[in-house]
């Protein structure tokens, strides 16, 4: 490999960014459409209810209406979820939460499909339901399904944690609770299907996994999938929210209705948050045992994810938490009980950080108390136990590829953030504020883990001219792939970034290199990109030509094929973690970050003043990208740790639009200054790993230790809002959550999560969803 | 009712509902998408459009309050051979674009701020930008645009 790279490693401009800046209709539910019509979803009217009735007639009757449709036109199985598919299409015996599916209308107005969505009947029993992860887990608890509440457990123990307990000389025990964050992309949830005249059916709708949408679209249609193509990107904003089915599923049932009309969805705001995945909002009951010298000796927590009604990417969320539960840190002993449990708290799936950040900040925290309580500095505690390459991570996994635990914490170190806070402190102008410096680190595993299929794939197509197309499944959701993936080829092609057009999410051209998530997809695009590449050159000294132009030439003269491709399997770990499904990783992006925060006493608001964020990116494809999405990362991480909970009570949602469900503002973020740091990665694609999860992680714990040190207390409940942080501040007892009732309902959820005898396990023995004709049989 | 009105130097006249939003008018009579409708409550600043050489929220008006309006939407500013205006030439290179898709309604705030305020401050774009969500940015680089935008505009 050569040095001088013309492409990989410069700040190239996006090349999406000219047509979206203009309002060009790039995004589905942008396309212009000839005679369309347009489709609606029944939702729940109830948490948790048994059906008893639906009645379509007089929606039917509606003059405008072209269908209604219920769980009887669900030709295949009723069912879908990316794991195990337990969340009906069209809800049948029972809903379990308020986005529940009942019906759909295609009309040929929106005006006059919300008309008929009235008009339909339903008579519902309602049934008790269950609000509470813990109270889930407890026998006795109402059933969301009647295999049990639990869909996952996972416990991992390692060395001796019981001695190492006894043995230390500080031990830290706190229960942390994170928040049911929503993605709230910008563009909401929509597009468009339509049965083409060749009897294909198209569907376009902003995705993360194009060919795996294809095949549950596919099963639920009972169709074979090679008759389904869908164009998936770009998307208007995702960050795991758009990884399950959205709305592909409404859109191919009412196109088999639509006499070949398209027919577009485009949910409302309030309706994407009712009916969309959210951040899994965790309980983490966390103790960490260290000895007199600052050595970490034991981790042990009790975790319980709400995964809400469905289980989509439950399991795998929870095990990726467990899988992190003891950062970058060295610990020989470990004691961990998970539980992703069904509750009717709408539903929980896959969102930027997947788990990590929920216990990052119990773990970061515990660290912090046990920095001030041994008289250490946190920064040098945390450098005492970093894990080395080739140590065993908590759960037991050796690291045997790039360790970027020791780099970001000295890029940090070096931060002017760190460097100088005991001047930026000194620096605030009101007498009741205070500023504080906090900090927090790092990793994130990369790719979908052990013995789970991840594969990469390309298509490359020489144009005439000497151009090219480069098609792979893998989406723009915002990230800069597209532009990464023009980078790769130009550079392997010898060409320039305006001669490639990349082709993506179109499961009729473009590779199925599998998703956009789990920051899999520099890794798997650039090394997918490359090794088509390859073949490419190949096809142009085979033509003898000097050029590609002549080469294009000489290939049609003689019948050569003009479409090459290549693909290639992630490289995974040798040895499973026992118990757990998907671990370990074995490629891991690290981060660490320094937040200076200002704490008004008088109201307890909290400002973010600036962030020192350090990436571990590998190679660095595009800096310019890489200091985007770290910017990005911190903002949505300010969110979650200071703002952002989407209120379910009593499984109804009490925030679900934009003027109560507050994101940062312009006038919310932090200045962040973003440090890259390139420990390369020698199986990646030119030193590469990625980054896009990494800076959403470390920054809840950098902000929660950052209020610590202004006023002294600890937040254990995100968002830490105004009134949270004020509360903490007087010591009002409200405060508090940690009480002895607390603790001894989490040892009777220990007990009983223990005890509980599982009916499903990972992969094997799930319930499927049954159709009413099982239920009579 | 039949609604009169400029939209980017082009008198269009609609057959329209009264109480049918700007938005909606724009989108899916006249086919101008580059407005977005991420809420629909006027929260987010994605559908934001200049009328009378103000910015609106276009989601929030309606369609007979714009009877004989002036109205640029983001369509209306690259020149006719597809160059970009010089503000939205600043957000390419200023990195400002991922998803894009509060980028237009951003476009168009920053054009009307730098209209109003050739020179502004720091804070002043900070201000000027606060009414328009970005999920994907953390608006660093928005605020970089701006600035750069402003530089050349000059």
């Amino acid at each position: 490999m050569t040095n001088q790279q013309t492409w990989i490693g410069k700040s190239v401009h996006r090349v999406d960014a000219p047509a979206k800046l203009k309002g060009e209709p790039v995004y589905m539910t942008d396309r212009p459409l000839e005679n369309p019509c347009f489709g609606r979803v029944l939702r729940s009217r109830y948490p948790h209810a048994r059906i008893l009735r639906i009645d379509t007639a007089k929606a039917s009757a509606l003059p405008g209406v072209i269908c209604v449709l219920t769980h009887k036109d669900v030709p295949g199985l009723n069912g879908f979820g990316i794991v195990i598919p337990d969340q009906p299409v069209l809800c049948f015996d029972k809903v379990r939460m308020m986005g529940d599916a009942l019906a759909l209308v295609a009309a040929e107005t929106p005006e006059i499909a919300a008309a008929a969505l009235d008009l339909i009947e339903v008579d519902y029993e309602p049934l008790p339901i269950v609000d509470d992860a813990l109270a889930a887990i407890m026998p006795g608890s109402p059933l969301v399904h009647e295999t049990g509440n639990i869909h996952l457990r996972t416990v991992i123990r390692r060395g001796e944690v019981a001695q190492a307990f006894a043995e230390a000389a500080v031990v830290v025990d706190h229960v942390y609770f994170t928040p049911r964050q929503a993605h709230m992309f910008l563009e909401t949830e929509g597009g468009v299907g339509q049965l083409m005249p060749n009897g294909e059916l198209h569907i376009w709708c902003p995705a993360q996994a194009a060919f795996r949408d294809r095949l549950q679209v596919a099963r639920l249609l009972g169709w074979d999938p090679e008759r389904i193509r869908e164009y998936s990107s770009p998307s208007g904003g995702a960050f795991g929210g758009k990884d399950e089915l959205t709305v592909q599923h409404y859109l191919a049932l009412l196109a088999l209705h639509t006499g070949g009309r398209p027919v577009k969805i485009h949910l409302s705001r309030e309706e994407s948050t009712v009916a969309g995945i959210k951040r899994h909002p965790f309980m983490v009951q966390m103790r960490t045992a260290a000895a007199a010298d600052g050595t970490f000796l034991a981790q042990e927590a009790f975790v319980v994810a709400d995964t809400g009604a469905y289980a989509s990417l439950g399991g795998p969320v929870l095990n990726l938490a467990i899988e992190h539960i003891g950062g970058v840190y060295r610990f020989p002993s470990l004691n961990v009980e998970g539980y992703c449990v069904y509750t009717n708290n709408g539903i929980s799936g896959a969102f930027r950080g997947f788990g990590v950040p929920q216990v990052l900040v119990a773990l970061e925290s515990n660290i912090d108390e046990i920095a001030r309580r041994l008289g250490r500095d946190p920064l040098d505690l945390r450098r005492q136990n970093l894990i080395q390459r080739g140590d065993l991570s908590a759960i037991g996994n050796p690291m045997t590829t790039g360790v970027g635990n020791q780099a970001v914490l000295e890029a940090l170190e070096n931060s002017p953030t760190w460097k100088e806070r005991t001047a930026k402190k000194a620096a605030v102008t009101d007498p009741w504020k205070r500023r504080g410096v906090g900090i927090g680190l790092c990793m994130q595993g990369l790719g979908l883990g052990k013995g789970i299929p991840d594969y990469g794939a390309a298509v490359i197509e020489l144009l005439p001219g000497g151009k090219f197309k480069v098609g792979i499944s893998i989406q723009e959701i915002g990230t800069g792939n597209q532009t990464a993936y023009a980078q790769f080829a130009a550079e392997a092609l010898g060409c320039d970034v305006a001669d490639v057009e990349v082709i993506q999410g179109d499961t009729g051209y473009s590779a199925d290199a599998g998703t956009v998530t789990a920051t899999r997809s520099v890794f798997t695009g650039g090394k997918a990109i490359q090794i088509t590449a390859e073949k490419m050159v190949a096809l142009l000294r085979s033509t003898g030509a000097e050029s590609y132009a002549a080469a294009y030439a000489v290939a049609r003269e003689r019948g050569l094929e003009t479409k090459v491709r290549g693909s290639f399997a992630w490289p995974e770990a040798d040895e499973e973690i026992p118990g757990a499904f998907g671990l370990p990783h074995h490629i891991y992006g690290y981060g660490a970050q320094a937040a200076l925060v200002e704490v008004d006493t008088l109201t307890g608001e909290v400002q973010v003043l600036e962030v020192a964020s350090v990436v571990d990116t590998g190679k660095s494809i595009n800096p310019m990208g890489v200091e985007g999405q770290s910017e990005g990362g911190v903002a949505q991480g300010v969110g979650l740790a200071l703002m952002e909970d989407t209120v379910v009570r009593e499984g109804r949602f009490l925030n679900a639009n934009m003027s109560n469900y507050i994101i940062p503002t312009a006038g919310d973020v932090p200045k962040v200054e973003t440090f890259i740091v390139e420990v390369h990665e020698e199986k990646g694609p030119s030193g590469a790993k990625g980054m896009g999860e990494v800076p959403i992680v470390p920054t809840m714990p950098a902000i929660f230790g950052a209020i610590y040190d202004a006023v002294g207390v600890q937040m254990f409940r995100a968002p830490a809002t105004p009134e949270r942080v004020y509360m903490a501040m007087m010591g009002d007892p409200s405060a508090t959550e940690d009480t002895p009732a607390l603790r001894a309902r989490i040892a009777e959820g220990r007990r009983a999560g223990l005890a509980a005898q599982l009916h499903q396990t990972e992969g094997e023995g799930y319930a499927q969803p049954k159709g009413p004709e099982d239920e009579e049989a | 009712m039949e609604l009169k009105m400029n939209v980017n130097g082009q008198p269009v006249a609609v057959e329209v509902a009264p109480t049918e939003p700007l938005l909606q008018v724009l989108r899916e009579r006249l086919g101008l998408v580059g407005a977005k409708e991420p809420c629909g409550k006027g929260e987010c600043g994605g559908c934001t459009v200049l009328m009378n050489g103000q910015t609106v929220n276009a989601c929030l008006v309606m369609a007979a309050q714009a009877e004989g309006a002036e109205v640029l939407t983001v369509e209306g500013l690259a020149a006719p051979d597809g160059k970009l205006h010089p503000v939205q030439q600043a957000f390419v290179e200023a990195g400002a674009v991922q998803c894009g898709y509060c980028m237009t309604g951003m476009v168009m705030s920053a054009f009307s701020l730098l209209q109003q305020n050739p020179q502004p401050t720091e804070a002043e774009i900070k201000e000027g930008m606060e009414g328009n969500l970005c999920r994907c940015t953390g608006y660093q680089k928005v605020f970089d645009a701006v600035n750069l935008a402003a530089g050349r505009l000059r």
